[in-house]
């Protein structure tokens, strides 16, 4: 596992690399970097499975970086001394937000979050972040129709009828969505708003009727869970 | 009991009006003015004649003799119609130069000055003149007014003779309704020129409107008083055109200054071009009805105003508060010049335009003392700025961050860093409330933040310092706010010291301290020199310094070099 600690100040910086170093045990890759430049090409470079991010770095706006990063495939930990961002960080569909100072306890939580596979409720987000080209378009939460899991990427399908990629796996993204949304299948997240009814097909196939008509499958193990919530 | 109770409400009630007009100096002023207007209506009915007369006015022209000590002789036929108020008796105004006796159907009336007689010279009469009718000759019916007499001089002039018929109390009285009104008007002018004297002698700015408007208010004052003078001072027919001069000269003096001031309240573009065009017509005027007093002074306040509709009008185009006002209110005082009030409507229309000019200066004084609070305000933003500068978040939970970290590994350097701290936030609280402070002290705070951030970035930090004079006082947190950004923006050495050197130099014409930042710079994505810090920087220096600064900031090849320059009060 690679991860990537982007923090301007050597002795914090030091610091959550060796409470990450303590959490994750020897199996874990930590790179350092000192400034926004340095990690944006960090990141180009190399494929890495958690971001630690401070926003302020070098009198820089760390929010511009945080556009940036949310729409990439790897989680991302905000640890920061603007605890008054928080909110607006969870919005943008940060995993957690660790604020300054902290101990080692409460970058733990951060991490156990990371990596528990359960969805954590109570998310905050607002948007999620899409690469287009070479800029990041924010897709409000509430016109997701539902995902659909495609290969390493995920499709969201909007209320609007488009479709856009992102890049974060279907395991990353139902860890950010709100309560809402509910893993039907092992490639559809489904916003329970959309459902209309739950149909069972000769075969023992089940689908969800959405309300615009389009029909979803309903996984078999998931199928127990859905029933009681759409009758 | 109850006398001295009264006399302490009396006592009480004077001082509560005394502080109303001070502090509401110019609603009661104002309040005043339309007062006085309001009564002029009664003026013009009272000035009704209660006597109906016939007078032939033709007659008396030309009727001085050859040689200046020959005796003149006016006959004046009247008849009189009707008198309406008997128990008043009548009484006869004469208007003419000269010393003269005064018959009434051949009965001597009265006499102004001495006429020359052998070996006497005249003692010259004043030019108006009342004498009462005994009234057992007051009859209706046809009288004759022969006026006897001598003009010795401005024998030219030829003023004519002329009679007037009317009550003998209202003779008297009509002078002493229009007097009351124009003392009021002219101790209003008075009081407002000796107020808007002590403002200019007593404020710092020394506005040139403030004193143009306390000289405009005196020569009003001064116009008010030598107009009307005639009427309790017997100025000697000799003198009769000194006082028509004098007065000349203050309305030509007033039709310069009134839009002057519009111009230089207005901030109008072209002032010299339009003074000089206004000086130049006036002077015209002068030159071309030269001789004829009244007329003289009623085309130049023509022109005055004229030039003040020019100024005013613009400042209305160009939207500036005021412009619109004063150009209805030159309006309306030329309607009332023209059409309500025919005897002085000229003093009205002046008057109009003072208080015109009292109400710009209320909005002058207004954004002044807008301006005042904002630059208040602009300081109490600073010393907060100072004070968040240790307890904003990046800067506190950073280094609680850190100094946790120190406390957690190595106690005894944690016990430092806390030490470091502590004096960083001792000055910044010491200093807190100041604009400049000792440059030895700002070198501290730099110092103690320099240690600080050498434990939190774990970069070694050092301090050079070259001719400093510890006399020398500087704006608080300047220079930390420039070793703030230093620390920010330079990469941190692989081996070695980041090294900040603070040097002062005198010239003639100014002092500089000049701080090189002595690292390689990180690459900067915007030149953002006006960040929150040099928004500060700046601030401080013209809190202090007004313009009389220079601040600079630039990469050099050692690092980043940054210079504040102050120069010797221009």
């Amino acid at each position: 596992m690679k991860i990537l600690i982007i923090e301007d100040e050597a002795r914090i910086a030091k610091r959550i690399e060796r409470m990450t170093r303590d959490f994750f045990d020897k199996e874990v890759q930590i790179l350092l970097s000192d400034s926004v430049e340095n990690g944006l090409n960090t990141i180009e470079k190399q494929s890495i499975d958690l971001l630690l991010l401070d926003l302020n770095l070098n009198g820089e706006d760390g929010f511009e970086v945080l556009q940036t990063v949310v729409a990439k495939s790897f989680q991302t930990i905000i640890i920061s001394a603007y605890t008054d961002k928080a909110i607006l960080a969870f919005h943008y569909g940060v995993l957690d937000f660790v604020p300054k100072p902290f101990d080692a306890n409460r970058l733990a939580q951060a991490f156990t979050r990371f990596t528990t596979p359960e969805k954590t409720n109570g998310q905050d987000i607002q948007f999620l972040a899409v690469k287009k080209g070479k800029t990041i378009k924010l897709i409000t939460i509430k016109d997701i129709r539902y995902i659909k899991g495609a290969g390493i990427y995920t499709e969201l399908h909007l209320a609007n009828g488009h479709v856009e990629l992102h890049d974060k796996s279907m395991e990353s993204l139902e860890k950010l969505l709100p309560a809402e949304f509910e893993r039907i299948h092992k490639s559809y997240i489904l916003c329970w708003q959309e459902a209309d009814k739950l149909i069972v097909e000769t075969g023992g196939k089940y689908n969800i009727l959405l309300k615009n008509g389009e029909l979803l499958p309903v996984g078999r193990s998931k199928y127990k869970e859905i029933r009681p919530k759409l009758i | 009991m109850r006398t001295a109770l009264g006399a302490f409400e009396m006592h009480f009630c004077i001082r509560y009006l005394f502080y109303l007009y001070i502090m509401h100096k110019s609603s009661i002023f104002i309040v005043l003015l339309l007062l006085l207007f309001s009564s002029c209506k009664q003026y013009t009915e009272f000035i009704k004649s209660d006597v109906t007369y016939y007078v032939d006015d033709d007659k008396p022209q030309n009727f001085l003799g050859q040689s200046t000590d020959s005796i003149f002789k006016v006959i004046i036929d009247v008849e009189l119609l009707k008198r309406e108020n008997i128990s008043s008796p009548l009484g006869i105004q004469v208007t003419g130069f000269g010393a003269f006796d005064v018959y009434w159907d051949g009965v001597f009336v009265g006499r102004n000055g001495k006429m020359v007689k052998s070996g006497q010279a005249e003692i010259p009469g004043t030019e108006m003149t009342y004498y009462q009718i005994p009234e057992k000759l007051a009859n209706l019916g046809k009288h004759t007014v022969t006026v006897i007499g001598t003009q010795v001089y401005l024998r030219e002039s030829q003023r004519g003779m002329k009679v007037k018929l009317e009550s003998f109390l209202r003779l008297h009285r009509a002078p002493l309704v229009v007097m009351s009104f124009m003392n009021l008007m002219a101790g209003a002018f008075l009081i407002a020129s000796i107020y808007y004297f002590f403002l200019y002698i007593n404020s710092t700015r020394k506005e040139a409107t403030v004193l143009l408007f306390g000289i405009i208010c005196l020569l009003f004052f001064c116009l008010l008083i030598v107009e009307y003078v005639k009427f309790y001072i017997d100025i000697p027919y000799t003198h009769f055109y000194t006082r028509l001069q004098i007065v000349g000269l203050l309305t030509f003096i007033i039709s310069i200054l009134v839009p002057w001031y519009f111009m230089l309240q207005f901030d109008f573009k072209r002032k010299q071009l339009f003074l000089f065009l206004l000086i130049a017509s006036l002077i015209t005027i002068y030159i071309v009805y030269y001789g004829e007093y009244d007329r003289t002074a009623i085309y130049f306040s023509y022109a005055m105003c004229i030039v003040s509709f020019i100024v005013a009008i613009d400042a209305a185009f160009r939207k500036i508060k005021g412009g619109l006002i004063v150009v209805i209110g030159l309006l309306v005082s030329v309607i009332v010049n023209k059409y309500i009030f025919y005897d002085f409507g000229l003093f009205i229309a002046f008057t109009i335009i003072v208080l015109l000019m009292l109400y710009l200066h209320t909005i002058r004084a207004k954004a002044l003392e807008e301006a005042h609070n904002a630059s208040l305000l602009l300081s109490s933003r600073l010393q907060l700025e100072l004070v968040k500068k240790n307890i904003q978040p990046h800067f506190l939970r950073n280094t609680l961050t850190s100094l946790i970290d120190w406390i957690e590994e190595s106690p005894q350097q944690g016990v430092v860093f806390i030490r470091a701290l502590a004096d960083e936030f001792d000055i910044m609280n010491s200093i807190a409330e100041d604009t400049l402070i000792p440059i030895q002290q700002e070198i501290e705070l730099c110092r103690k933040h320099l240690e600080v951030m050498s434990f939190r970035k774990e970069v070694c930090y050092n301090w050079e310092e070259k001719n400093i004079d510890a006399n020398e006082e500087i704006p608080p947190a300047v220079i930390h706010t420039i070793i703030e950004n230093g620390i920010t923006h330079s990469l941190p050495p692989k081996q070695g010291c980041i090294t900040f050197s603070l040097s002062f130099n005198r010239e003639k014409q100014y002092k500089q301290y000049t701080l090189f930042t002595i690292a390689k710079n990180r690459n900067r994505k915007r030149e953002n020199s006006n960040g929150t810090g040099f928004k500060y920087i700046k601030a401080r220096l013209n809190e202090n310094y007004g313009s009389n600064w220079e601040f600079d900031s630039f990469a050099v090849e050692e690092g980043w070099c940054t210079t504040i320059k102050i120069f010797a009060k221009k």
